[in-house]
């Protein structure tokens, strides 16, 4: 059951279209990552999902009712954990918690219950009653992390989780959400992370200039390019025309090219040796021809016709 | 309403974790509070309105008593022999004092002085002795004259000063009220000022920092309503200026010995419901200017001319008239207003109601303004 759906959402910043026409849906136990550079339009979009922003159009539908109809009642299923350490330094991590718990309308002795079981479950019960000033950055990811699930929610929003922290506490993090999911919270995930997309995520939406440009799981983004055939060829390419060789677009997709490379996936099921001879026998001069198999990266090259990373 | 009691009881936990803060909301208030009151002391009164008298009755009969209990009437103090070292006059009445009166002889009342007592409180002291043989020889003529000459007797005597006086004097400041001075000017003064500036700087700054960290669209994005969510601040700061304002209460009524007046609920009431103006006009502030180094300035700004131009630095009495109308423009002005009516001319709640409901409106004007303009 789809717990979250969001449909053609809109939003617009004066001349800015932040969001376009996007849609998708979160099921029950499924990790959604959306996956985009920085403003790409993903906390815009997650802003619209818990009710921070009104779409401009489109709707939002938590447990198959609009948010507007019941914000309120959409905000209990809801945990959100923002992007920004939206914490209270001065307070301790058991403070935060059972502050954010009460927020949530838990009672008093029920959100002291849960920050115990919260704290122990991200492993900080040895530091609950330290400032979370004195913590590190990944410890107060973490408490950032349990402040949205102080009252169990059915849905999680996680707006780029992991910003700013090393790979061990990364890890911790990604791994307690894996255990959310299994145990049937279904989960928004942005970020502009490939691996993260990549390892943690079911499906991915991937976002850019606010549109939703592809969506599905890992391996059908990477048949979007070609199965499991990319080919990178490396040499003088300046004056390379793939338009005028012969046969080349019909057998081949271009996904980047520049002066010095061009990556080309094979259209169609094809032995790859075969592949690498017609590559090889190009009126240009190669240097190095490279067989690997596409990645979300290469996947938002095509879409965008820039890296990522750039 | 729950969510709200938990925002404002966190802003309250929260304020206290700054050890500096106390600084300004207790040290300080107390610190200009005194001194300004010292430096504002106006001419006053005598340092003791009932100075003390050491008094040896020797007379055993009703007229030596009749003679105390009229000096005790005429505002002296009669001490003890125990206390004898706080009396700044010696009185000694002789021991035929009554059978001398009755006799119609004179009686010589001994008058004597206290080493190291000051000529300002003996002076009192003379007149009032003085008044109360001028009432005492009195009584006597009259008792005579209504008795055809028969000796006086203690019950003639007493039903004759249980009597309205025939003739009285009524004095009161001519034209207007009073002027408050001393610690009766600082104590209000320091309060409105100092509840209107902590509870506006810390209102915006808080408001302005959650704003930074996130901590406001983290609010909101609970199941709260922004009305909550303003009422929990609100809610914080009031709670903040009400310790501010029992601990100047209570500095002020014990250390400083001003008298509070006889109307504490309504004075309680003038000051809470100032606190949530104050509250109200932190939070506007902190809703509607978003750049958080500019809030403290602007609250200073504003808050400092609002102490002064509502009388909290001098009394309102000596300005001009378009200052006092310029007063009545903030709410400084009515909350000195309800105060000193309350404090220092002994008005109630019926005297000072007026200037209670309009720092009602006020109240009622910057909360609403400030949950219109609240952005998170």
């Amino acid at each position: 059951m789809a717990l979250l759906k969001a449909r053609e959402l809109l939003k617009r910043f004066g001349e800015i279209c932040a969001v376009n026409q996007v849609s998708f849906e979160v099921r029950e136990g499924e990790i959604y990552g959306l996956l985009g550079p920085n403003g790409a339009g993903k906390t815009t979009t997650i802003s619209m999902t818990c009710g921070l922003l009104k779409p401009d159009a489109g709707e939002v539908l938590v447990a198959g009712k609009n948010f507007w109809s019941d914000p309120q009642g959409a905000r209990r299923i809801l945990g959100v954990v923002p992007q920004e350490v939206a914490l209270y330094d001065e307070l301790t991590g058991r403070e935060n918690l059972e502050f954010w718990g009460r927020l949530a309308g838990l009672a008093p002795k029920e959100s002291r219950q849960r920050a115990t079981e919260v704290l122990e479950a991200l492993s900080l019960a040895d530091r609950a009653q330290d400032p979370v000033k004195t913590y590190s950055g990944g410890m107060k990811r973490r408490i950032n992390l349990g402040c949205a699930l102080l009252h169990r929610p059915r849905l999680l929003l996680l707006d780029e989780p992991t910003v700013g922290i090393d790979p061990q506490a990364r890890m911790n993090i990604l791994e307690f959400v894996r255990g959310l999911a299994t145990s049937g919270t279904a989960i928004l995930y942005t970020t502009h992370y490939l691996e993260e997309a990549e390892t943690l995520c079911q499906r991915i939406g991937i976002i850019d200039h606010g549109r939703l440009l592809a969506e599905g799981t890992l391996t059908e983004l990477q048949r979007r390019l070609g199965g499991d055939q990319l080919f990178v060829l490396e040499g003088d390419l300046q004056n390379a025309t793939p338009e005028q060789w012969p046969d080349f677009l019909e057998r081949f997709r271009v996904i980047q090219k520049s002066e010095h490379q061009l990556v080309a996936a094979a259209i169609g099921e094809r032995d790859p040796a075969a592949c690498l001879k017609q590559l090889l026998a190009l009126p240009v001069r190669v240097e190095n021809v490279t067989l690997k198999r596409p990645s979300l990266n290469d996947v938002f090259l095509q879409l965008t016709g820039r890296q990522l990373r750039e | 309403m729950k969510p709200a009691l938990a925002i404002g009881h966190n802003d309250l936990r929260l304020f206290f974790r700054h050890r500096a803060s106390l600084v300004w909301l207790l040290a300080m208030p107390v610190a200009f509070t005194y001194f300004m009151g010292f430096a504002v002391r106006g001419p006053g009164g005598p340092a003791s309105p009932r100075p003390a008298v050491f008094i040896e009755n020797q007379d055993q009969a009703f007229l030596g008593k009749y003679f105390l209990d009229t000096l005790g009437e005429q505002g002296l103090r009669i001490v003890a022999a125990t206390n004898r070292a706080e009396a700044k006059r010696g009185i000694r009445i002789p021991a035929d004092f009554t059978q001398r009166v009755l006799n119609k002889q004179s009686a010589n009342v001994a008058f004597s002085t206290v080493d190291g007592a000051g000529d300002e409180a003996a002076a009192l002291i003379e007149l009032r002795v003085l008044r109360a043989l001028v009432a005492i020889n009195g009584n006597l003529v009259e008792h005579a004259l209504a008795t055809s000459g028969q000796p006086p007797t203690e019950e003639g005597l007493r039903a004759l000063n249980a009597r309205e006086n025939p003739v009285q004097l009524d004095s009161r400041f001519a034209g207007r009220k009073p002027m408050p001075v001393g610690f009766n000017l600082s104590l209000p003064g320091n309060l409105v000022m100092y509840v209107l500036m902590n509870l506006m700087i810390f209102g915006a700054a808080t408001i302005a920092a959650e704003r930074r960290y996130g901590v406001l669209r983290r609010l909101m994005i609970h199941p709260i309503s922004r009305g909550t969510l303003i009422a929990g601040k609100v809610y914080g700061l009031i709670l903040l200026g009400l310790v501010q304002i029992a601990v100047l209460l209570l500095v002020g009524h014990f250390l400083l010995r001003v008298n509070l007046g006889d109307h504490l609920p309504a004075l309680l009431l003038t000051l809470a419901i100032y606190a949530w103006v104050a509250a109200s006009l932190g939070v506007l502030v902190g809703s509607v200017v978003t750049a958080e180094e500019k809030v403290i300035g602007l609250c200073l700004l504003a808050s400092l001319p609002m102490a002064a131009l509502g009388g909290c630095w001098w009394p309102l009495e000596i300005v001009p008239d378009f200052v006092k109308l310029l007063a009545h423009l903030v709410p400084t002005g009515w909350a000195m207003d309800a105060l000193h009516q309350l404090i220092t001319f002994g008005g109630g709640f019926a005297k000072a109601k007026g200037a209670i409901g309009v720092l009602f409106l006020f109240g009622l004007a910057a909360n609403f303004t400030a949950a219109k303009c609240f952005r998170w």
